[in-house]
């Protein structure tokens, strides 16, 4: 039952460690602190340690569903548990505060929408159905005949009722019957994800299939590939986040490098780093610091918009 | 977990389980309201008493002792309740598609307990700003606004925050 007092030692450390992480989330961070940092963690093992430590703590969190933990960890004290309610409520609509949210007048049967690099949008349709338009998008949007045709990138449809939406892809047709997809396509490969309820897959030139529940397919030129389960955590976009979860550095950049303007390169060897977290898409290029301080890189700068990923000298 | 004990202390704790378990169920049972409960309560509490380094054989007043440690693990008891209760209540209210699996419910919740025993102890307005910074991810100015302080004080409560938790992991 004793908990044993840290000593003052374990204390020192911990503080540091502690001003440290503030400094650099802090956001006023100069190239002498970020020095300074890397010869404080180099300086013992216990700082680098306390350093790993929280960063593995952040970890914890960034994999916990953010909704759902907010309301369960900053739940009112017992007595006043109408609070819950207003809490949930900024942490369900916060997220999505900065969608560009707007309805579709019911004239407008039909449109077409297109997203920059880094824009994301959500539309209401006239029936009530929510599209959301992912970066680097194009859909044109036939709401009489309930048809979404996708020119090129992504978008997540959640049909208000069980009357059946067609989307239409270069690879494919699909009835999505009732529930939500998550539709992508991008160099020759569409990639079909049913969060919920079912859809009808009909690829050009191959035979239909089913997609239920949890299913994900990938289609390409020559056929679908197999039915696969898929990451949950994979619509992260949708509220404004990528996730990763021990994920290989190269894939991850290419994902981030969707929603970023300019040019990002990365050095070979960085490709097999592994990434764990949760960031937030709407600052890539804090998203890249923020990959410089917890992994052994380092941010080079061109230009503004031209990053270099290159791996930290071992000595500083 | 290895409990090391001499012969004496052996003997010493089958006395202290005989003569005080149905008397300690009782004591909890009337804290908790539920016979259930308390039987797996006095069970724990009798498993510390073994793990402590405290010797059972010296104990001058083992109901007082007893009572202590049960206290401990009533208040982690109710600290779990209200943390369950708040995830069911927010599990219900949140739509389908933003709601874990529920075969990840279960684990999600564990990692909820774990992270909020660890943050035990932090003042209110500290909890959140941290909570906001690790679950909704916004800057620090982001939650000066949100809670109407300083983006000073924010960066002391974070520190705070940071502290508190490398401090609690050591124990």
């Amino acid at each position: 039952m004793l908990s044993p007092e840290p000593s003052d030692e374990a204390r020192r450390v911990a503080r540091s460690a502690a001003r440290w992480w503030v400094c650099i989330e802090s956001g006023a961070v100069s190239e002498q602190d970020l020095a300074r940092l890397q010869r404080w963690r180099e300086a013992s093992d216990a700082h680098e340690s306390a350093w790993r430590r929280v960063s593995a703590l952040k970890g914890r969190f960034q994999i916990l569903p953010p909704a759902l933990a907010m309301a369960s960890l900053d739940r009112p004290a017992p007595g006043r548990r109408d609070m819950l309610k207003g809490l949930l409520g900024v942490a369900v609509v916060a997220p999505a505060g900065w969608w560009l949210a707007r309805e579709l007048p019911l004239d407008a049967w039909r449109a077409d929408e297109a997203t920059g690099t880094g824009e994301r949008r959500r539309l209401t349709l006239a029936d009530g159905s929510v599209l959301h338009i992912n970066t680097s998008t194009a859909v044109d949007i036939d709401a009489e005949k309930r048809q979404l045709t996708l020119r090129r990138g992504e978008f997540m449809l959640r049909l208000a009722d069980a009357t059946p939406f067609h989307i239409r892809t270069a690879l494919t047709d699909v009835r999505l019957d009732q529930g939500e997809i998550n539709v992508r396509e991008g160099s020759g490969v569409c990639r079909l994800s049913v969060l919920a309820g079912q859809a009808e897959v009909r690829p050009t030139g191959f035979a239909p299939l089913t997609l239920r529940t949890g299913q994900q397919i990938q289609l390409s030129n020559a056929g679908p590939g197999p039915i696969t389960g898929f990451d949950p955590r994979q619509p992260g976009w949708r509220e404004g986040v990528i996730v990763a979860l021990n994920q290989p550095l190269g894939e991850f950049l290419r994902e981030l490098d969707r929603y970023r303007p300019g040019i990002l390169r990365w050095q070979p060897e960085l490709e097999a780093l592994r990434v764990t977290g949760s960031f937030r898409l709407d600052e890539p290029d804090q998203v890249l610091n923020l990959l410089a301080v917890s992994l052994p890189l380092r941010v080079q700068w061109r230009t503004r918009y031209w990053a270099t990923l290159v791996p930290q000298e071992k000595s500083v | 977990m290895m409990v090391d004990l001499a012969g004496a202390d052996v003997r010493a704790f089958e006395t202290l389980y005989r003569d005080n378990r149905s008397w300690l169920e009782q004591w909890l049972s009337r804290r908790l309201g539920s016979a259930w409960d308390a039987a797996d309560l006095s069970q724990d509490t009798f498993v510390r008493v073994l793990a402590s380094p405290q010797s059972v054989a010296d104990l001058q007043e083992p109901r007082a002792y007893l009572k202590t440690v049960g206290k401990r693990l009533l208040v982690n008891f109710y600290k779990r309740r209200s943390l369950e209760q708040a995830y069911l209540d927010a599990l219900a209210t949140l739509p389908a598609d933003v709601a874990p699996s529920p075969e990840q419910r279960w684990q999600v919740l564990e990692t909820l307990h774990a992270l909020d025993q660890l943050l035990d102890g932090l003042p209110t307005a500290v909890r959140r700003a941290f909570l906001l910074s690790q679950l909704e991810g916004l800057g620090y100015r982001e939650i000066a606004e949100r809670l109407q302080v300083s983006e000073r004080s924010v960066k002391r409560y974070m520190a705070q925050a940071y502290e508190h938790c490398l401090l609690a992991d050591l124990c």
